[in-house]
């Protein structure tokens, strides 16, 4: 039951984070340099999982992944109670925090820089992989850990969409909770001791990253 | 027409941004072309508009006759920054801060294979190859500037432009990047826009002045004729100095710590420059730092003690200006009360008192 439990919360966490990566640069790159209209109300929407309650963002992903919905009426794909459907939740619980460090990280870089990659022949995607990302990096990079964190740790709404089915769809967070309300309690202390080394790696890592030693790593350019 | 006149750079802009507009025309030959005015006047405007990184509203922009920008319109040209083939050199000199110097030089050149022997190639034209391997960071000021010059020049650039190039670095270096720069501009064969507040930068660097305050061009033209140029009053502001005079060294002295110059007419003792006999020199002199006596004054420790006739007199503000020729025409400040006293009209014979120490040399 631990290890299942394991490793379902690493892959999970896995797809989560890829998605995470994904999105959270777009949308991080989206709002710190681009001007659109309705650009606040996508903010606010991608920032709402922050401070709703998980059964709240867990209830929308339920009408949105459903039967009936658009999305799997047009995709053909049916993902309530699957593994994927966890992934889906932990990715959408975990993608502000990754948007808002994102976001950060690329409006410190000067756009000076950028429109000297301009002159010198860069494209706009050519200037984001070679002068954007790479001064960026160490934001966007503490921005995906603590996402991946939060995705790892992702319970409500993960229970509301996936459900908590042993070897299926019980990541560690359910199995922990499941352990305790049988009673078994030397599996949930194993589980929480895990989680916990877990949480402390990557809070240890965010903590590396921001604070680099000298010169391995050139350090960002103020203002 | 030589091929330093022959037009390769038309630039003829309307920029609107953020409530502030700079209309600014005007046409470079191979040369070096200095944007001359205060802050706020639009001259980085007017180099992001010919670097593409700022869209005008209406216009050309145009090099070598091939149009980069042209009108608002349906048929509107608008070459992309990337497309354009301009070397840009940042007044903060933009280098990227991830890559060393060497790799900066070499980020124009992209995956050529030579590329980063391309790129030493610039960094020694620069005196630079010694830091290739060094980050931003671990530069000065010059040897920054120094390895965004060779980045630009990596580019192989149809126009180069510079932006306040020397502001950040400390007087000797100025001098030095200026001799340099002015060779490289030489060398290259393109139009050249530098933009810049310091009158000693155009005067050193430029073949032609545009001189711009709040998005308009005052005038246009040679440096010392729009300097010169009388009742250029914005210029002679922005400029600080009302008298400037071009002419040869007759003798210099170091222990005298004098250079005496002669001014088409005008002979003024300057402080002392090791120049040679027969050297050009432009002399810059402040109307405000000139004492108008009614008689021959004597016992002075000012060298300069000259002969003129009044030939006009104007009321300026609170203060009176009055152009007196002793060979040249020289502009004075004095008060009015200092007019009525000494009857100062045209017509009344006058001395000059300069002290040696008024007189500044312009490179």
């Amino acid at each position: 039951m631990i290890w299942d439990a394991f490793f379902l919360s690493l892959r999970v966490t896995a797809v989560a984070t890829v998605i995470i990566l994904v999105l959270g640069l777009a949308l991080g790159w989206l709002f710190a340099r681009a001007r659109f209209r309705g650009k606040l109300l996508l903010e606010l929407l991608v920032a709402l999982p922050l401070v709703l309650p998980p059964s709240v963002v867990g209830y929308y992903l339920l009408r949105a992944l459903g039967s009936g919905s658009p999305v799997v009426e047009w995709l053909h794909i049916e993902l309530l109670f699957t593994w994927q459907a966890a992934a889906v939740a932990s990715a959408v619980v975990g993608l502000p925090l990754m948007v808002q460090s994102a976001r950060a990280a690329i409006a410190n870089v000067d756009p000076a820089l950028e429109n000297a990659a301009r002159t010198l022949g860069s494209t706009e995607v050519g200037l984001f992989w070679r002068v954007t990302l790479p001064l960026a990096r160490r934001g966007i990079l503490a921005g995906l850990i603590l996402g991946a964190a939060r995705a790892l740790g992702e319970f409500g709404a993960t229970l509301m969409v996936a459900g908590s089915i042993p070897g299926k769809t019980q990541t560690m967070p359910l199995a922990i909770y499941d352990a305790v309300q049988s009673g078994q309690r030397d599996a949930a202390n194993q589980m929480v001791l895990l989680m916990t080394a877990l949480a402390f790696l990557g809070l240890w890592f965010v903590r590396g990253i921001e604070s680099p030693r000298k010169r391995k790593a050139p350090k960002e350019r103020a203002a | 027409m030589t091929t330093a006149q022959r037009t390769a750079l038309t630039v003829d802009i309307d920029v609107r941004r953020d409530g502030f507009r700079v209309q600014v025309a005007f046409e470079a030959g191979r040369e070096v072309v200095a944007l001359f005015g205060p802050s706020g006047a639009g001259k980085t405007t007017t180099l992001n508009a010919i670097a593409g990184l700022v869209t005008p509203a209406k216009g050309t922009i145009a090099i070598d006759g091939t149009a980069l920008f042209a009108g608002g319109g349906r048929e509107a040209v608008n070459v992309p920054a990337r497309a354009r083939k301009i070397g840009y050199v940042f007044q903060s000199y933009a280098l990227f801060p991830h890559l060393t110097a060497l790799k900066n030089v070499a980020y124009p050149l992209g995956g050529a294979p030579d590329a980063e022997s391309q790129a030493m190639g610039h960094l020694e034209t620069l005196g630079m190859a010694d830091f290739a391997h060094r980050y931003p960071d671990e530069l000065s000021g010059g040897q920054q500037q120094r390895v965004a010059i060779a980045r630009a020049l990596a580019r192989e650039p149809r126009l180069l432009l510079l932006d306040e190039p020397f502001t950040a670095l400390d007087e000797s270096l100025r001098r030095a990047l200026r001799k340099e720069l002015r060779a490289i501009c030489d060398r290259m064969q393109i139009p050249v826009v530098l933009v810049t507040h310091d009158l000693s930068e155009v005067l050193a660097l430029a073949d032609r002045v545009v001189v711009l305050e709040r998005g308009r061009v005052v005038t246009q033209g040679s440096p010392l004729a729009v300097l010169q140029r009388p009742g250029a009053e914005t210029v002679s502001r922005l400029v600080g100095v009302e008298n400037i005079f071009e002419g040869t060294v007759l003798s210099s002295s170091q222990a005298e710590g004098v250079t005496t110059c002669d001014l088409g007419g005008l002979r003024l003792e300057v402080p002392y420059a090791p120049l040679s006999q027969g050297a050009r020199v432009r002399i810059g002199l402040r109307a405000g730092d000139i004492i108008v006596a009614g008689e021959r004054p004597s016992g002075l420790s000012a060298r300069n003690t000259i002969a003129g006739v009044v030939r006009a007199v104007a009321r300026k503000g609170f203060e009176a200006e009055a152009i007196v020729d002793c060979g040249r025409d020289v502009r004075v400040e004095v008060t009015p009360r200092a007019v009525k006293s000494l009857g100062i009209a045209p017509g009344k014979g006058v001395w000059l008192v300069i002290k040696t120490n008024s007189c500044f040399l312009i490179e």
